[in-house]
């Protein structure tokens, strides 16, 4: 009797592995009912973001009063987890937000195409390139993200330098960075690379002053050369910046968020890479530093054939998935949750960027104004246009430049392979 | 009514029924069949262990059976499509992978210290040190604390400017970036989760002196035997089996609950150092999109605790024979 039994479950286990299939059945559907629209975010449980989300919900129930709407806050660490999850079975919310660029593209598969619905908006917002892919939007911008280069004024000052002058060229750079060390002890840069982000805000930050533009061009259209000399010095400039103390110590063991960014607004740093919405930014800044202490830089000049411009891309936007019941309803949602009175509570009460260009950001002190002033001109950021897969890479890579376990030609050698792959 | 009867009149009810028919068939049937029991008696055990088989078969090996299946499957474009033993081939040519299984051979190397450690200071605590009570329950008391904080605590301490290089250099010792440096942080991370957990081993190892004859230990004092002596020649050999209990333990410990400490201390940095299997398939599956690759990886992890599983078996089974 023991035999037969074990054999009927010997038999059970065969034809279950017999059975060919994936997690994804492709054909499924499911999602909300018609009279209802579930949102997954991260962002509506956030205090500072409740105006935002009354201000949308309040602009679509004007055009669908009998739609019910509810949002789905997700903890934003477990949040693509549980988005995989959900799209591996087909079933989940009819709209959700993303972050642009590698976790977006990486599950569009999953999402509806938006450029027929959105076309009305393409003028106003700005940020679309980070939510597209092969020629189709799959996103909304709610607000752009870029990585712009803040320093603090007042160690200028103390170092006798002009706070308003900052350095246009690397080496002035330098040179500062060496004056406001000797007078004040404060690192040149604020780093936190224990994630592995920090090469990420170096490559963008920096980008723009060492890529020509027909390299850069060619690095967002997915042509990247990583043996380029230029390529090369951006990593360079990374690991001399390591050897030569430009950062603070143990930046390996530094988290950015929020470490790097406390580095920075304690005065132990004078320079960081930081981010324009969300945190690390001019809002944070201000409220440690003191609005008027806090700068906004170009990227210096490495390469003086190169332009230096902004680096940003579409920060967080709402895709609708592609199994919804009724497209043009979600699509609908999308619309409010980027309509100009929503994001304008958004930049207001949030400290975003918002995606809108026709919000006035003349208020919110000097270094918001430097960023939007140079949004027109801005450039999507070169790490964005990576896959998330380069991007774990890049950031294990950048660890062992900093700790001198590896050169950087090797480093490239197998950026450029693991870039090519995908 | 008697308990007991309902069997009785069951039992009535099967056999009487053959009988009932009354015609000529019914002894004939009875004899073909030979000693064989009627068909509700044969199928009764059956449909008694049905519950629990189909728990067992539904709820664990469909799930293990298609988790396995899925991992011959592929990712992105490949998705659904058969493609036979690639996704293995990717995980045994990352180097990330590679590091986190050399990792678990790192765990099993530490083993000893981590048993070690509580053995140690659970003798101390049986031999009367000045303050035992009071090690005892502080000893105890990590083991109450959820990963997360332990992790976030240690966080702290550790920073690179954080409290243990403030201390160190105090004593003219050189910072040591505890989380930062590659050959360091996971030995530091398996040396907070020993901190962290060994609490219960101790208490473990408690429980074994209870049973240790004290008169032994009298009688190799007075026969001159010095502490050393009498932990080498009397304790040990008196808790063996504890120990061996320990180690099991301990290795279960290791091997499946360094999850959180790993996620809140290095995210498996610096540089992929700190990788375990486990952290490796949350990576793929879930940050990396690729949940074919992290089944592939789920089942190798199943295999070498399965491996691992019956090892320990072997060891507790071994032990209880010794009983």
């Amino acid at each position: 009797m023991k035999q037969r039994a074990l054999s009927a479950i010997a038999v059970i286990t065969a034809l279950a592995s017999a059975g060919c299939g994936s997690a994804a059945d492709p054909g499924s559907d499911s999602g909300g009912s018609g009279d209802k629209l579930v949102v997954w975010d991260w962002k509506s449980g956030d205090e500072a973001a409740a105006s935002y989300i009354e201000r949308a919900k309040a602009d679509f129930a004007e055009r669908h009063p009998d739609v019910e709407v509810e949002f789905v806050a997700q903890p934003f660490d477990q949040y693509y987890n549980l988005l995989g999850t959900a799209i591996q079975s087909g079933e989940g919310p009819d709209v959700m937000m993303f972050n642009g660029g590698g976790q977006l593209r990486d599950r569009v598969d999953a999402l509806l195409p938006l450029d027929d619905y959105v076309a009305d908006d393409r003028e106003r917002l700005a940020g679309w390139e980070a939510f597209s892919q092969d020629g189709h939007v799959y996103a909304a911008p709610v607000t752009l993200q870029g990585h712009p280069i803040y320093y603090n004024k007042a160690l200028y000052e103390q170092a006798g330098l002009d706070p308003e002058a900052p350095a246009t060229t690397w080496d002035d750079l330098a040179d500062d960075c060496e004056a406001i060390t000797d007078a004040t002890g404060a690192a040149c840069f604020a780093q936190g690379n224990k994630e592995g982000y920090g090469i990420q805000f170096w490559l963008s930050g920096l980008g723009s002053g060492v890529l020509t533009d027909a390299e850069y061009e060619a690095w967002i259209a997915g042509e990247r050369d990583w043996t380029s000399p230029n390529v090369r010095r951006v990593f360079e400039l990374w690991q001399e910046a390591g050897e030569t103390g430009l950062f603070n110590d143990g930046a390996n063991s530094t988290a950015m968020f929020n470490d790097m960014f406390a580095v920075f607004e304690s005065g132990e740093a004078a320079h960081v890479i930081g981010l324009m919405s969300d945190v690390g930014h001019w809002k944070e800044f201000n409220e440690f530093l003191g609005a008027e202490n806090v700068g906004v830089m170009p990227a210096p000049v490495v390469n003086p054939e190169s332009a230096p411009s902004l680096p940003y891309d579409g920060g967080i936007g709402y895709g609708v998935a592609e199994w919804t019941d009724d497209p043009e309803l979600a699509a609908d949602l999308v619309r409010s949750l980027t309509s100009s009175g929503a994001l304008e509570a958004f930049y207001a009460d949030a400290g975003a960027i918002a995606s809108d260009t026709t919000i006035d950001a003349s208020d919110a002190g000097p270094a918001a104004s430097a960023i939007v002033a140079q949004i027109p001109d801005g450039e999507p950021a070169l790490h964005v246009a990576l896959s998330s897969e380069t991007l774990e890479l890049l950031g294990r890579l950048s660890q062992q430049l900093l700790s001198g376990s590896i050169t950087v030609d090797d480093a490239l050698g197998q950026l450029a392979e693991n870039d090519q792959a995908d | 009514m008697p308990i007991g009867s309902p069997p009785s009149s069951v039992r009535t009810a099967t056999v009487g029924r053959p009988e009932g028919r009354g015609d000529a068939q019914a002894p004939k049937a009875r004899k073909l069949r030979g000693s064989r029991r009627p068909l509700a008696d044969r199928l009764a055990p059956y449909v008694l262990v049905a519950p629990a088989v189909l728990i067992i078969a539904g709820l664990r090996l469909y799930p293990l059976a298609l988790g396995v299946n899925f991992s011959f499957t592929g990712d992105g474009d490949r998705n659904g499509q058969a493609v036979g033993f690639d996704n293995y081939a990717t995980l045994f040519d990352d180097p990330l992978f590679r590091q986190a299984l050399q990792n678990v051979g790192l765990l099993v190397l530490l083993l000893p210290v981590a048993v070690a450690i509580p053995g140690a200071l659970a003798t101390f605590i049986y031999l009367r040190v000045p303050g035992h009570r009071l090690y005892r329950s502080v000893y105890f008391f990590p083991a109450v604390l959820s990963p997360v904080i332990v992790g976030a605590i240690f966080n702290l301490l550790l920073a690179y400017d954080g409290t243990a290089n403030t201390v160190l250099g105090l004593v003219g010792l050189g910072p040591v970036d505890w989380l930062g440096d590659p050959d360091v942080a996971m030995v530091t991370v398996v040396g907070v989760h020993v901190w962290a957990t060994f609490g219960m081993a101790l208490v473990v190892f408690l429980a074994g002196f209870a049973t240790l004859d004290a008169s032994l230990i009298d009688a190799a004092r007075i026969d001159g035997a010095s502490l050393p002596q009498v932990i080498r020649h009397v304790i040990v050999p008196g808790l063996s089996r504890t120990i061996q209990f320990v180690f099991v333990t301990t290795m279960i410990g290791l091997l499946t609950s360094m999850f959180g400490l790993l996620y809140v201390m290095t995210g498996g940095g610096p540089e992929g150092s700190t990788y375990l299997p486990e952290y490796y398939i949350w990576v793929q599956a879930g940050q990396m999109n690729r949940p074919a690759l992290a089944s592939a990886a789920s089942t190798v992890l199943f295999g070498i605790m399965l491996v691992v599983g019956l090892l320990q078996a072997a060891v507790l089974r071994r032990s209880g024979r010794e009983d």
